[in-house]
């Protein structure tokens, strides 16, 4: 199950932060999210020892906590998504195409002429389309 | 399932932009109309980087960035690539579009000459507003790639087609920090 999605722009500033559990521990995934800012510059910075292809988008588990795991992506513009989960066995397909829409549903967002860059993404029809993709995640993970 | 929009209302749209900026809002202050169509253009450009950068790998180096605006960003503008690519490698690219398709159905009016101005370079001053925006959007597509970076276009002048702008190329010269 997914507890929180985060958006976060090329200057480490938060664009946006979702938090999907009804426990009240949003401070902690706020923490979370910002540890995990430092291991995807990591990634990114050295890609011979983490194994990945020096220009793929998907970052890959980041790091497991005790309950939570991290999954990371990089835009080409530098803006990083961040995914927490506490499912013990996910597919990376699954994580994969996640991320996909969930660009998609950034692109349309940011595309917004009173969007202004930088700051963060108030649009209810983001936050709908984050709320589908997040329901659908977890059903078919589950099917 | 994008929808689209026909070009005649781009062209009519981008027209008035210039044309109210120039004789309206800042009629007595050119650069400031000039200022203004670039950032509109910054922020197009933008988020249009942000759309057609979607589905592929991350850039390596700035080389690959500057291909991406002539290849795909390009194309996907205006339907073709740039024609001609320059650089001096200390930080200063030249892009050549042989035949700019915004400035395809603009005519040189040689009558509209009142003696006290060469016409050549009136004209070469109106036409230069209608770089603005195209300079604008370059430089907000490669800021959100990384790559802070001044753009600036000419059309440069063949004596043999004098009112023949059709034919001119256009040059969107980038220079950014080396």
């Amino acid at each position: 199950m997914i507890v929180c999605v985060a958006v976060v722009g090329h200057q480490n500033n938060p664009l946006y932060i979702q938090s999907f559990t009804e426990a009240d521990d949003a401070l902690k995934l706020h923490h979370i999210v910002h540890c995990s800012l430092d291991v995807v510059d990591e990634r990114v910075n050295n890609p011979k020892k983490s194994g990945l292809t020096l220009n793929e988008t998907f970052l890959g588990l980041l790091y497991p906590t005790e309950n939570y795991k991290v999954y990371g992506y990089l835009t080409n513009t530098k803006v990083k998504f961040i995914l927490v989960t506490t499912d013990l066995d996910v597919r990376d397909a699954d994580v994969r195409n996640f991320f996909r829409r969930f660009h998609a549903a950034y692109v349309d967002a940011v595309s917004n002429p009173f969007h202004v860059p930088g700051k963060r993404i108030t649009s209810r029809t983001f936050a709908e389309r984050v709320s589908n993709i997040v329901k659908s995640f977890g059903l078919s993970s589950a099917g | 399932m994008g929808r689209e929009v026909s070009e005649s209302c781009i062209d009519s749209l981008l027209t008035e932009m210039v044309a109210s900026y120039c004789n309206q809002f800042y009629s007595n202050t050119p650069e400031l109309a000039a200022r203004r169509i670039e950032a509109i253009g910054y922020q197009v450009g933008h988020q249009l980087s942000e759309r057609y950068t979607m589905d592929r790998p991350r850039f390596t180096d700035h080389l690959e960035a500057i291909k991406f605006i002539c290849k795909d960003f390009w194309s996907e503008l205006f339907k073709k690539q740039i024609d001609n690519l320059k650089t001096n490698h200390r930080g200063t690219f030249v892009l050549q579009d042989n035949k700019f398709r915004w400035l395809s159905r603009i005519s040189g009016d040689p009558s509209v000459d009142n003696g006290t101005q060469d016409p050549e370079s009136k004209a070469a001053q109106a036409m230069s507003m209608y770089l603005y925006f195209p300079c604008g959007i370059i430089r907000g597509a490669l800021s959100n790639l990384g790559i802070p970076c001044a753009v600036s276009a000419d059309i440069s002048s063949l004596p043999a087609c004098e009112y023949n702008w059709i034919l001119r190329p256009c040059c969107f010269s980038i220079k950014y920090a080396f």
